[in-house]
């Protein structure tokens, strides 16, 4: 009987059945994929089309940079990053640190409030911030107009990313938020009491006790959140379908109508790493800046 | 719960204390509002809906539910339950079993290169999921699986996330507990079903309730996997039902109600664990 200490050759690689069944997934549905995906983006490849797959070079990307279509979705996902990322980290923190001055059950039943918009599907998030938004009857203008005025919410190509980046706010910022929270918490008591009897309360406190402190959790909230804002698609896709003048059309969007509205495979291929290089050059840039400070 | 990191326990009669818990107050309330809104408007006739005159209906009909449920060939609101029920029980089985297998094996286990296989592993994570689409649809295309559930369920067991929470988790066994039960003449794989498992109930338990939730919102992948409105999930075919039924908001939202209320009961219960473990590993997206 093998045990688990033996260390025989052929015991030390029968351990490998355990890995097996995840290693047979993880290659043919992540690793294969990837592979694939690369490959496909220097051809020509279209779905639902009698020209057979051609190796095309880097004429897909060079596409990319020509195309005007491209570069007015990487502009409304950049808009969307800009106004999302700031908003989202700013009240993340607020409600953390608000939350995390309240006692024990106050803290949770608003911990799990405030966490709540999270678990609703985006197609359900969407169908209800639509009908906020709506200027006919919807909410916020019913109340909105018994002091006059009467946003455009979706209507106007400057506002609806705006109308779209409030309704992200309020449908992601519990994830971001209860994490912080958790930093908050596990910051040692002994340098709260300490600080407070070098007289640093309040924002003498935070800035240079809790915010040094919190550092790292911050950095990770915030790199996380702009990978995901940068993959921005159910929001935009149902709510405003990309529109108005295809303002609040993402890349992610973008792709996937190429894909699978046009069949282009392999110049999706090529836009989706494209976006790849966008995320991962501004999540190093984060990891640099933050470091440096 | 823990204890307040706060110098002074926070005191609730200072006044600071009450100043910031009527302010998370509100904030508490304008996160949910949204929430209960839709659940009472689902009671409002459409009349009401479109013309708007305060939150609580002046008139709450079950018409809308009944319409919605009422309808199987028109709205098959019961066979996307089922569909979602189906695809994400399968998706959070076929999860966690692989994914404890793997995370024991690469945690505890003398496996020649195992820092390697992890290392590629985790590196994945960092992938964003929209690059894996095209190939994916491709490849389920060549297995024949597109518009079947299981192209919704196989290839989620290929996510590295699991597999990552577990091998952490599974690092902090103690070694005795391992080597008194193989004393015991336990197997490798008994000492992972009767050991390992059993001590890791809460993370395998967190890990479930993420995985099925994640499955059950998910709406990427319905939305290109599949084709034929009967194969659906909930969230794509409330998605369908909107544009379809555009000027019904009543439908609409009574269908949100639906697709809502087991994820929104789910979390209620096991709200504690969800949170603590979105904490513990901090990533949402």
């Amino acid at each position: 009987m093998t045990t688990a200490t033996s260390k025989t050759r052929s015991g030390a690689w029968s351990g490998y059945l355990f890995v097996l069944p995840y290693l047979l997934l993880f290659t043919v549905f992540l690793l294969a994929p990837l592979a694939y995906g690369f490959s496909l983006s220097f051809y020509r490849r279209e779905l639902l089309s009698v020209v057979p797959p051609k190796l095309i070079g880097l004429a897909n990307y060079s596409e990319a940079l020509h195309d005007p279509y491209f570069w007015k979705a990487l502009w409304a996902t950049l808009r969307f990053v800009a106004l999302c990322v700031p908003f989202t980290m700013l009240t993340a923190l607020s409600l953390a640190l608000g939350l995390n001055g309240l006692k024990g059950r106050l803290q949770t039943v608003l911990r799990a409030a405030v966490f709540v918009p999270t678990v609703l599907t985006i197609s359900v998030a969407g169908i209800l911030w639509r009908w906020f938004y709506n200027g006919e009857f919807g909410l916020f203008n019913a109340y909105l107009h018994y002091i006059n005025i009467k946003p455009p919410w979706l209507t106007s190509t400057g506002m609806a990313m705006v109308s779209i980046a409030l309704m992200t706010l309020w449908w992601t910022v519990g994830g971001p938020t209860v994490v912080l929270l958790a930093g908050l918490h596990n910051i040692p008591p002994q340098y709260m009491e300490a600080a407070e009897m070098d007289g640093a309360v309040g924002y003498r406190r935070f800035r240079y006790i809790t915010l040094p402190l919190l550092k790292p959790v911050l950095l990770f909230v915030m790199v996380l959140n702009i990978i995901g804002s940068f993959q921005v698609f159910g929001q935009t896709f149902m709510i405003t379908r990309g529109g108005p003048e295809m303002s609040t059309r993402s890349l992610v969007q973008y792709i996937y109508e190429t894909a699978f509205n046009n069949y282009r495979m392999g110049y999706a291929s090529a836009l989706s790493w494209l976006l790849f290089l966008v995320i991962a050059t501004f999540s190093a840039a984060q990891f640099r800046l933050m470091r440096e400070r | 719960m823990s204890a307040s990191p706060l110098p002074t326990k926070p005191n609730s009669r200072h006044l600071a204390y009450r100043i910031n818990a009527v302010v998370m107050i509100v904030a508490g309330l304008l996160f949910a509002a949204p929430i209960l809104l839709i659940l009472i408007t689902a009671f409002k006739p459409d009349s009401e809906i479109v013309k708007f005159a305060g939150i609580l209906p002046h008139k709450a009909t079950l018409h809308n539910f009944q319409e919605i449920l009422g309808s199987p060939e028109e709205i098959p609101i019961f066979r996307w339950f089922g569909n979602s029920v189906l695809i994400s029980s399968l998706v959070t089985l076929l999860v966690l079993t692989v994914d404890s297998l793997a995370a024991y094996g690469l945690a505890r286990l003398n496996l020649p290169g195992k820092k390697w296989v992890f290392g590629l592993i985790v590196a994945t994570l960092m992938v964003p999921g929209q690059i894996l689409l095209v190939p994916v649809y491709l490849i389920l295309n060549k297995l024949g699986w597109l518009d079947t559930p299981l192209a919704l369920i196989v290839p989620a067991g290929a996510g590295a996330f699991g597999v990552f929470l577990l091998h952490q988790f599974f690092l902090t066994i103690p070694r005795e507990l391992e080597e008194a039960a193989a004393l015991d003449g336990c197997s490798k794989f008994g000492i992972y079903r009767h050991v390992a498992l059993p001590i890791s109930a809460p993370a395998l338990a967190t890990l479930g309730i993420f995985t099925f939730v994640g499955s059950w919102n998910d709406f990427m992948g319905p939305l290109v996997f599949l084709d034929s409105v009967d194969k659906y999930t909930l969230p794509v075919g409330i998605a369908l039902f909107q544009t379809s039924y555009y000027a019904e908001y009543g439908l609409t939202l009574a269908a949100s109600v639906l697709c809502t209320l087991p994820v929104l009961i789910a979390f209620l219960l096991f709200q504690r664990h969800i949170i603590q473990g979105i904490a513990l590993t901090g990533s949402k997206e």
